[in-house]
């Protein structure tokens, strides 16, 4: 299976709803709702407020007073929270008493998933048929475009949690793909409704980065100052105006502190990129890393300096340049058992 | 689709950038409903940061870059850029002899430009059809198949730097080697079109197993 590095750990909870079939009864859950109820009341007349206004805060925080603990883990420190939350969503039993299954597909295994497949289908060709009744009339047909922005797919997990049943990669990725065929047809919007049940905003994450203005030394000359890092090279650039396109590193020249020539690019490529070339000089402190590494992290810290001078769609060309993020590729750990990050031991046959 | 990649340190949704100065000074008329797509869609997602090896300077090129990238041995960036540098250098040299020496009316057939004979040596060097090992009751075929256009690519230039390393004399340096195998590539001559001639003939040879193929 593929293990993704880069997301977070809400992302990789394990869905423990889809895991059986039902552990808890409804009527135990039904009493434990009632106890809960219950025993927020009492609660609440102990700690002398109103019992009708006892909120989940008021609640946690009363349970902190009366049982103190010093546990680390929060989770292992007592709380008190609406059975729902505590026990996870199960599937019912899905046969009746005389062992006869409720839902059709019962036998395939993944019934929730294969119903949904045919729901998602018939809505496909609903549309299709709707469109060949329209070309058929010869009328024209409107494409309207859907906002790739601020939307996303549900993830696996959470379209597992929504089915209560375990997928598989391969299952999901069938389900995306029959998704997107659908959104890509030009009456589309007729199944809306049921196309939103899988998609979900995504907060428009530009994180508008606050440019810092230009600053002004003695001489009146304008100038910027940017931080950059890639793998364990820590850079900071002073960008001057009115130069003549020196740049100093660690006090002394590029030409002496790089001889390479692909590190002078990389220290070249965001003024060039901008077409400044001649216009700016540049002083820069780095340290840490190799050669490479200390390459990029100036240039990065140029860019970030760059930024105050320029336009603000030159500042979002040079983001789609790829010139303003931090390069995330670092050394890989060793692994116990394997020699390397990825290499194993020989492999002796006996 | 996005598939999450097992070995990329980047989220899924981050997108390749894009270096080059022109792209981003076409105006909006211009472009196709594709490209608009992928302009909404870049204005909204993150994007990688751009490779040390790629620059929005003119001499950078992605294929020579993954040509340098092939040549190196141990991770010895310095060494492979400074023979490719070398290669360009003594192709420029020939190729401006010739043209010294060509009577008047023949200069201008004579192309002087090292990374256009360099472009065009690949492309020539570029098998149409490859051939693949299907086992089928036990025997092994070679099987015609077509090929992608990054396996072409890769063949042409593991073919060329296969080529230099092994038949070229003691003396000889590898700048000067390569140099020669691609003005041969370049007219069409030399070892390396050769074998793709061979590849060819193969393929063609095989014709009947060409059913066994199930992609």
């Amino acid at each position: 299976t593929l293990r993704l590095i880069c997301t977070t750990a809400a992302v990789q909870r394990k869905n423990v709803g889809a895991s059986g079939p039902e552990k808890y009864t409804e009527a135990f859950i039904k009493k434990q709702i009632e106890e809960f109820n219950l025993g927020k009341r009492h609660l609440a007349n102990m700690m002398g407020e109103d019992p009708e206004t006892f909120t989940q805060e008021d609640i946690d925080r009363a349970i902190a007073y009366l049982f103190p603990s010093g546990l680390f883990d929060k989770q292992a420190r007592p709380m008190m929270k609406h059975p729902t939350e505590v026990f996870p969503e199960q599937r019912k039993i899905q046969w009746g008493e005389d062992g006869r299954p409720f839902h059709f597909l019962f036998y395939t295994g993944k019934q929730s998933y294969y119903s949904l497949m045919h729901e998602t289908y018939e809505k496909f060709l609903n549309v299709q048929k709707h469109q060949d009744q329209l070309t058929a009339q010869d009328l024209p047909l409107q494409k309207e475009k859907r906002n790739l922005a601020g939307s996303r797919w549900l993830t696996k997990i959470e379209l597992e949690e929504m089915l209560l049943e375990k997928l598989s990669d391969d299952d999901y990725s069938r389900f995306i793909q029959l998704l997107e065929k659908l959104v890509a047809l030009p009456y589309a919007d007729m199944e809306e409704n049921y196309i939103q049940k899988f998609s979900k905003e995504v907060p428009v994450q530009l994180q508008k980065v606050v440019i810092e203005p230009l600053q002004y030394d003695e001489q009146g000359v304008a100038f910027s100052t940017g931080e950059g890092k890639r793998k364990t090279a820590r850079a900071t650039a002073v960008v001057y105006d009115n130069g003549t396109g020196k740049i100093t590193v660690n006090g002394t020249d590029i030409l002496h502190y790089f001889p390479v020539l692909q590190d002078r690019e990389q220290l070249l490529f965001p003024f060039q990129f901008l077409g400044r070339i001649g216009k700016h000089d540049m002083v820069c402190t780095v340290s840490g890393g190799g050669r490479s590494a200390q390459a990029g992290a100036i240039r990065l810290a140029s860019a970030k300096a760059l930024r105050s001078f320029v336009t603000e769609q030159e500042v979002e060309f040079m983001r789609q340049a790829g010139l303003l993020t931090v390069d995330p590729r670092v050394k890989e750990r060793k692994k116990p058992g394997q020699e390397g990050p990825r290499r194993k031991f020989t492999w002796k046959k006996r | 689709r996005i598939m999450p990649v097992r070995w990329s340190r980047y989220n899924p949704s981050y997108l390749e950038p894009e270096v080059k100065k022109e792209s981003y000074q076409k105006p909006l008329e211009k472009l196709t409903d594709e490209e608009r797509e992928q302009k909404e869609l870049k204005a909204v997602r993150p994007i990688k940061a751009a490779p040390p090896t790629l620059s929005s300077s003119v001499f950078s090129d992605p294929l020579i870059s993954k040509f340098t990238n092939m040549m190196m041995k141990s991770g010895n960036k310095v060494l492979a850029r400074s023979l490719m540098s070398q290669t360009l250098e003594a192709i420029k040299r020939k190729q401006l002899e010739k043209y010294h020496k060509a009577p008047e009316n023949e200069k201008e057939t004579i192309e002087c430009n090292p990374y256009v004979i360099f472009h065009q040596a690949l492309k020539n060097c570029q098998p149409i059809i490859g051939l693949s090992n299907i086992t089928k009751g036990g025997k092994t075929y070679q099987v015609p198949v077509p090929l992608t256009d990054n396996r072409k690519r890769f063949l042409a230039m593991k073919w060329l730097i296969t080529e230099c390393r092994e038949n070229k004399h003691r003396r000889t340096m590898m700048a000067e080697k390569l140099s020669q195998e691609l003005l041969l590539a370049f007219n069409n001559e030399g070892p390396v079109i050769k074998k793709k001639h061979v590849l060819h003939k193969m393929a063609e040879a095989n014709r009947a197993y060409a059913h066994f193929r199930w992609w």
